[in-house]
């Protein structure tokens, strides 16, 4: 469970990266898209650190 | 400065500036360029003085949740702090309208620009305030429920409120109406449900402007730059002005008035559109 939060920023973070160069879609270059899946990243990188901190008072047991 | 005034107000007030941006000038037969570099800039300035005003505001409240949110991130826990929570709450809650807007806004708007279609959806946004009203009193009437406080809600509920708030997607409904209309259905008063509607419209306010920045470097754009700053600030303290007054509005009062004020809009309109007397 603890590398989930892990490969999911790293997922988000090539997706953002792809999007910034515009791989991912032909169309071109989509800023929007990579700042959300950045953001994204940032988020599962700050759940890692709650779920590496395994208590019971980790995000989802308290909120 | 009337656009300006109106995105001050319609934005925070739960009766779409969305929905007031395209039914107003098409009643007034202002003929508007929304793709034009100029206006794309002007929105943006307006949108950047509403969430300026928003962060004054509540500047106290944001230094806490912030400080609170990064504490939490620092120790890796969290706390009973009411702070935390609610800086938490508010991330759930901006996840579904981050994605939903960004990946969908475009497509959404384009499909239902017009001003006939628009006034249907104030229409419906009328009754989707009515509807949450009187869901909210049977509740209450029902269960004996008392209101719990904006704290105790759990991050489920927070993406419920943000799925509400991505409503406004449409144009015509509005988002602090939906999130409002989510927050009372999940036992909230009416005052803590607008402030967590407020409270979340900053960030996706506030991104929404800031994405759009690179509008402000067209060509063309310094051809409007006084009546950019000037459209700026007057949003701003319409907008102050606005949550000032709504925050005060709700501690008695309910949805209703704007759910009457959005169905009488919307019928005139749509009669208005529909029968050629304005097209």
């Amino acid at each position: 469970m603890k590398l989930l939060p892990i490969v999911l920023a790293a997922v988000c973070a090539v997706i953002a990266v792809l999007y910034w160069t515009g791989h991912f879609y032909p169309s071109g270059v989509h800023t929007k898209h990579g700042v959300v899946f950045a953001f994204l990243a940032v988020l599962c990188l700050v759940w890692y650190r709650f779920a590496s901190n395994s208590s019971p008072t980790s995000v989802g047991k308290r909120l | 400065m009337f656009l300006a005034v109106l995105q001050g107000v319609s934005e925070l007030f739960p009766v779409s500036s969305l929905g007031h941006t395209v039914i107003i000038p098409a009643l007034l037969r202002w003929k508007v360029d929304r793709s034009d570099p100029t206006f794309l800039a002007f929105v943006v300035v307006l949108h950047l003085g509403t969430a300026i005003a928003l962060i004054v505001f509540y500047w106290r409240e944001w230094v806490n949740i912030i400080g609170a949110f990064v504490g939490s991130v620092i120790r890796g826990k969290l706390s009973n702090s009411r702070d935390e929570k609610v800086a938490w709450l508010l991330i759930a809650g901006t996840i579904p309208v981050g994605l939903l807007g960004v990946f969908f806004q475009k497509a959404v708007q384009g499909l239902f620009a017009s001003p006939m279609i628009v006034s249907l959806f104030l229409v419906a946004n009328a009754f989707v305030m009515f509807l949450g009203e009187r869901l909210r009193s049977r509740q209450a009437a029902a269960v004996e429920r008392v209101n719990r406080p904006l704290e105790s809600l759990d991050w489920q509920a927070g993406i419920k409120v943000g799925f509400a708030q991505s409503l406004a997607l449409l144009p015509g409904i509005s988002r602090s109406g939906s999130a409002i209309v989510a927050g009372l259905l999940l036992d909230l008063d009416h005052e803590d449900a607008a402030k967590y509607s407020f409270l979340l419209a900053t960030p996706v306010i506030l991104a929404a402007a800031v994405l759009e920045l690179p509008e402000l470097f067209a060509p063309q754009v310094h051809l409007v730059l006084v009546q950019s700053i000037v459209g700026s600030i007057v949003a701003g303290i319409t907008a102050y002005a606005s949550v000032a007054f709504l925050t005060k509005y709700f501690q008695h009062n309910d949805l209703r008035p704007f759910g009457w004020y959005c169905l009488i809009v919307g019928l005139v309109s749509f009669t208005l559109f529909a029968t050629k007397v304005v097209s």
